[in-house]
């Protein structure tokens, strides 16, 4: 039997600011099913490596394939529909009630009507506990809500694979449970997930694998059972020794 | 003759008002077309200066833009950077002497303070522009939108009406500095002023009244723009749809110290 074909597949990506390098030959794939957390300490490239995913910034060198195609010659609209992003900051649209946020890339990008733009957002909505605030606006919500409204949009899309990019560092400490909740959720529903966080819970517990970045290159790749207990390089270890010890467990 | 100034100022109303009136209806008219005429300069400028240029664009459209750039900054330089009243004499006798073309004096009013207007407001919705969070036009990429679509629908309802105040300005400055197109003959209320005042010579009284309608006019704008201001913010209500026993059952949320019903 062949082995499935990655959703992502990135090879020897690249990424400069001026003089200073910040992803240096970063290669791995993403198969369909996998949630992989994505540790490591603040300019590491964590965050770097998921905008270069997505096109919020533009690689340097190297290359991103999407089911086996490059993902520069696909149409950009299309390919950031099928590979979602979940920011830090939220950045719902500000003049949007939650509803429209999550139905304005459906109608706009993927042409859905109203009626099933809307059937589909507020099923996600549901899926989140937030379709009850349909008609509010994002200031008028918690960070934790925002951040759960912000899924939801993403969800709406339809991806194959969603980005998340530490999802709950702005968050105050009585809401990182609730939006970790939906990611597991998520991530027991089979949603293909690639996430950057300092939650080393869930990245121990939720996640399939576990990547640790140091320095601009993926230091250690594997199993978070083998690298939350026997971590093979020096430097994972004390990463993990330093993390675990200031109780960022969950 | 009239011997006080009330009397004065009675009589020059009873003779002038139709003219004061029609005075007033034009300086109106000139201050309205000039502010929405510039503010649609000013979104297509500030659009155009903002169109973002990634280096694996073809030369054509990198070069095309930078010239747009550098023109539209010159236009913007030049009429932020000369009085309103010498760019009509300019452009009015410039036109009549040079071109041929003698513009109707509103026609020509308009025409001018559309364009003056549209110099500021290129910067104005530039400043609208970048002071919409940068997260939300990224969040708009991540799904897919193109920078027409994020643009339409996202940052620019956004930056209108941070700038409303702005424009409001803009709107009270036009109606005030209208009076300045005087020189090339359009019947605004300054003009109308001034032949009043003319007939008689009771500049003080003629132009007390002109003050007084001038004062009426900013003021009432200033006012019912704060009102389409408020409304734009829209209420500051919201409903809770749906409960665990009754999936129709709404509840409004009155943010605290709001009355409800407002």
């Amino acid at each position: 039997m062949t082995e499935q074909q990655p959703i992502l597949e990135i090879s020897h990506l690249k990424k400069d600011f001026g003089a200073h390098q910040v992803l240096r030959d970063i290669s791995f794939a993403v198969h369909s099913g996998d949630v992989i957390s994505v540790i490591g300490s603040s300019g590491s490239g964590k965050s770097t490596l998921l905008r270069c995913i997505n096109y919020l910034e533009e690689p340097t060198a190297g290359q991103i394939l999407y089911r086996g195609r490059n993902a520069e010659t696909l149409n950009r609209a299309e390919y950031h529909s099928k590979v979602g992003m979940v920011f830090q900051s939220f950045n719902l649209f500000a003049n949007m009630t939650v509803l429209a946020n999550c139905t304005a890339g459906q109608k706009l990008v993927l042409r859905r009507g109203a009626k099933e733009a809307e059937d589909k957002a507020l099923y996600f909505l549901g899926k989140v506990g937030m379709d009850a605030y349909r008609n509010a606006r994002p200031a008028q919500l918690s960070g934790g809500q925002k951040q759960r409204v912000a899924i939801a949009r993403a969800l709406a899309m339809d991806p194959d694979v969603l980005l998340f990019d530490e999802p709950t560092s702005a968050l105050d400490p009585e809401m990182v449970g609730e939006v970790l909740g939906v990611m597991r959720s998520l991530a027991e529903g089979g949603l293909t997930m690639l996430v950057v966080t300092h939650e080393m819970g869930f990245a121990r517990d939720v996640s399939s694998r576990v990547i640790f970045m140091d320095q601009g290159v993926i230091a250690e790749d594997g199993d978070p059972r083998d690298i939350f207990t026997a971590p093979k390089q020096p430097r994972t270890r004390e990463f993990l020794s330093r993390v675990l010890q200031g109780g960022k467990t969950e | 003759m009239p011997t006080t100034f009330w009397g004065w100022v009675s009589l020059l109303i009873e003779k002038y008002g139709p003219l004061f009136l029609n005075g007033t209806l034009y300086t109106m008219l000139i201050a309205i077309s000039g502010t929405v005429i510039g503010f649609v300069i000013g979104l297509l400028v500030a659009i155009v200066r903002t169109i973002p240029v990634s280096p694996k664009d073809p030369v054509a459209k990198k070069a095309g833009l930078k010239l747009a750039s550098f023109l539209l900054n010159v236009y913007i330089e030049v009429f932020r950077g000369t009085p309103m009243i010498v760019q009509a004499m300019v452009i009015y006798y410039g036109a009549m002497m040079y071109l041929g073309l003698r513009m109707p004096a509103l026609g020509a009013a308009i025409f001018i303070i559309s364009i003056n207007t549209g110099a500021y407001m290129a910067e104005i919705v530039r400043g609208g522009i970048i002071s919409v969070d940068k997260g939300q036009k990224e969040a708009a990429h991540a799904i897919g939108m193109t920078h027409w679509q994020s643009m339409l629908h996202v940052v620019l309802p956004q930056a209108v009406r941070n700038i409303m105040p702005s424009i409001g300005n803009e709107f009270v400055v036009n109606i005030k500095d209208s009076s300045v197109l005087n020189v090339i003959s359009v019947s605004e209320l300054f003009f109308i002023g001034k032949s009043a005042a003319g007939t008689y010579a009771r500049y003080f009284e003629s132009f007390f009244i002109i003050a007084a309608i001038y004062f009426v006019l900013t003021f009432t704008v200033t006012r019912i723009l704060r009102l389409i201001e408020r409304k734009m913010d829209g209420g500051r209500n919201y409903t809770i749809c749906g409960s665990q026993s009754d999936s129709e059952a709404t509840i409004t949320i009155h943010p605290e110290g709001e009355v409800p019903n407002d």
